[in-house]
C-alpha cells in the first residue's frame, strides 16, 4: 500500500538519506530503529512532505508520484489519507482536546459538526480520554497530550499513521499509557510506520523492523527474526550495545 | 489655590473633556483599528516570506520607525499640498497615526506569529488543513493573545501621542487646553488638568486590557 523507491535527501552537502527503498503492506506495523542521526525522522518527514525529498518515487493509494516534483494538490490529497503523530505532540494550543480532533474533520474535510463531534468523542474514548474532551493541551499531561494527538490522527480514518518517536519526549512513567494505545491500534489492523527507540515495542508489537544507519537501511526483517536471528553483523552489534534489560 | 483658579478649572473641565471625547478618542480608535489591519497584513507577509512584498514591508517599517511622528504629520498636512494633495486635519491625522502605529505593531505581530511553534503548523498540514486555514484558526488566535499586552501598550501610547495632532490644527484635548491657557494665563493648573484627563483615559484602557486578557486566556495558560 506504501512503496518508496530510491528516496534521497541531502542537507547542505550532507546526505541524510542515501537511496532508501521500502515497502509497507496493509496492516503492517513497521518499526524504524537505529542510532541518532541515522535519518529515521527525516525519512518519515519526507514521506509526508514536511521536508521535501530531493528525488525518489512514492506509490500510495494506487498512484505513483515523483518526489522531486510534487504539486500542492497531490500533497494535500495524500495527507487526507495519512495521519502523523509527532514527538512533541504538537496539539493546537488554542483548541480543546475535542476541537483538536474535530479540526481536521470539520475544516479540512467539511464534515458536519455533529458528525465530527461524535467521531471525535469515539476517538477520545478509544485512547481513554473521553472525560478530558473539554481540556486544553496545557491542562493535560504529556502522555495525555500524545494520546489526544493519536486520537486526532485516528479520527481522520487514514490508511496509514506515521509515528515520529512518539514516546521520546515523555516522562518514563507516562510512556506505558501511550504504548498501550499504540498496541491497541496495531491489533485493530491499522497500518503504522513507527520511528522509535522503544525496543520492546519494536519486538513485541511491530511485525517488521527496519534498522537504519547513516542514511541507509542496514537490515529489514520480520521483527522476530530481526531480534533473534539478525542477518547483518552491524545489526548484531547494535543489539548488543542497547540495554538488554530494555528488551 | 485661589477661587479664581478653581473656577477656571471647573469651567474648563467640560471644554477639555468634550474635544477629548469628540476628537482624541475617535482619532485613537479609528487610527488604531487601521494600524492593526496594516500590522497584521505586514506581519503575515513577512511570516510567509512573500516574494517582493517582504522587502517592501521591511522598507516601510524602516522608514516609518526611523522618522519622527511629528515630522510625518507635517509632511502629510503641510507638505503634500505642494503636490496638490490637500487633506483636512482629521483625515491627515488618522492617516499618519495609522501608518505610524502600523509599523510598530507589525513588528509586535511578527514576533507573536513567530512565537507559535512550527510544530502546530505541521500538525495542521498533517490533518489536511491548508496554509490559510492553519493561519486563521491556529496561528493568528494564539499570536493575538501573545501580542495583546504589547499592543495594549501601543494603544495607550497612542492616546497620548494624539496630542501631537494639535500641531496640524486638529482640535483635540491638548489644543483645547492651550486655547484656554491663552485666555486665562493659568498654564500650570490647566496643563495638569489635561494631564489628569489623559491619565483617566489611559486608566480606562488599562482596565480594558485586563478584561481583554482574561477573555483571551484559554485553559489558564497561553501555550502547552
Amino acid at each position: 500500500m506504501l512503496d518508496i523507491r530510491h528516496l534521497k535527501k541531502t542537507y547542505e552537502n550532507t546526505p541524510v538519506l542515501k537511496d532508501i527503498s521500502l515497502h509497507v503492506n496493509k496492516g503492517d506495523v513497521t518499526a524504524v530503529i537505529g542510532p541518532s542521526g541515522s535519518g529515521k525522522t527525516t525519512l518519515l518527514r519526507c514521506v509526508n512532505f514536511l521536508t521535501p525529498a530531493d528525488s525518489g518515487e512514492l506509490t500510495f493509494g494506487g498512484r505513483t508520484y515523483d518526489l522531486s516534483r510534487m504539486s500542492k494538490k497531490d500533497i494535500a490529497a495524500i495527507r487526507m489519507n495519512t495521519g502523523f503523530v509527532f514527538q512533541s505532540f504538537n496539539l493546537f494550543a488554542n483548541k480543546t482536546a475535542l476541537q483538536n480532533v474535530t479540526e481536521g474533520l470539520i475544516i479540512a474535510r467539511h464534515m458536519p459538526k455533529d458528525e465530527a463531534n461524535s467521531i471525535a468523542t469515539q476517538a477520545l474514548e478509544r485512547v481513554g480520554l473521553k472525560d478530558r474532551a473539554s481540556h486544553y493541551p496545557s491542562q493535560l499531561s504529556g502522555g495525555q497530550q500524545q494520546r489526544v494527538a493519536i486520537a486526532r490522527a485516528v479520527a481522520t480514518n487514514p490508511q496509514i499513521i506515521y509515528f515520529d518517536e512518539p514516546t521520546s519526549a515523555l516522562d518514563p512513567e507516562l510512556i506505558g499509557e501511550v504504548l498501550a494505545v499504540m498496541k491497541d491500534l496495531a491489533s485493530s489492523g491499522m497500518t503504522m510506520l513507527v520511528v522509535t527507540h522503544e525496543m520492546r515495542f519494536a519486538r513485541d508489537v511491530s511485525s517488521r523492523v527496519i534498522f537504519m544507519e547513516d542514511g541507509n537501511i542496514v537490515e529489514e526483517n520480520d521483527s522476530r527474526a530481526f531480534f533473534e536471528a539478525p542477518r547483518q553483523e552491524r545489526t548484531r552489534r547494535f543489539l548488543r550495545t542497547i540495554d538488554r534489560s530494555a528488551i | 489655590m485661589t477661587d479664581r483658579v478653581w473656577g477656571i478649572l471647573v469651567d474648563s473641565f467640560p471644554k477639555i473633556l468634550l474635544p477629548g471625547l469628540r476628537m482624541t478618542i475617535p482619532l485613537t480608535v479609528i487610527a488604531f483599528a487601521l494600524a492593526m489591519v496594516i500590522a497584521t497584513v505586514v506581519a503575515l507577509i513577512q511570516f510567509a516570506h512573500v516574494k517582493v512584498l517582504t522587502p517592501l514591508a521591511r522598507f516601510y517599517i524602516w522608514v516609518i520607525r526611523g522618522t519622527p511622528l511629528l515630522v510625518q504629520l507635517f509632511v502629510v498636512f503641510y507638505g503634500l499640498p505642494n503636490l496638490g494633495v490637500y487633506l483636512d486635519a482629521f483625515p491627515a491625522a488618522v492617516l499618519v497615526f495609522s501608518i505610524n502605529e502600523g509599523a510598530y505593531c507589525a513588528e509586535t505581530m511578527r514576533g507573536a506569529l513567530e512565537s507559535v511553534s512550527v510544530g502546530q503548523i505541521e500538525a495542521g498540514y498533517c490533518v489536511g488543513m491548508s496554509y490559510t486555514q492553519i493561519m486563521w484558526r491556529i496561528v493568528l488566535p494564539q499570536a493575538l493573545r501573545t501580542a495583546f499586552p504589547p499592543l495594549s501598550n501601543s494603544l495607550i501610547s497612542m492616546v497620548k501621542d494624539t496630542s501631537l495632532a494639535a500641531n496640524i490644527t486638529v482640535m483635540e484635548m491638548f489644543m483645547a487646553t492651550q486655547r484656554i491657557v491663552a485666555r486665562t494665563y493659568e498654564p500650570l493648573a490647566l496643563y495638569l488638568e489635561v494631564a489628569l484627563i489623559y491619565l483617566l483615559f489611559s486608566t480606562a484602557m488599562t482596565a480594558l486590557q485586563r478584561w481583554g486578557e482574561k477573555k483571551l486566556t484559554v485553559g489558564g495558560a497561553l501555550h502547552a
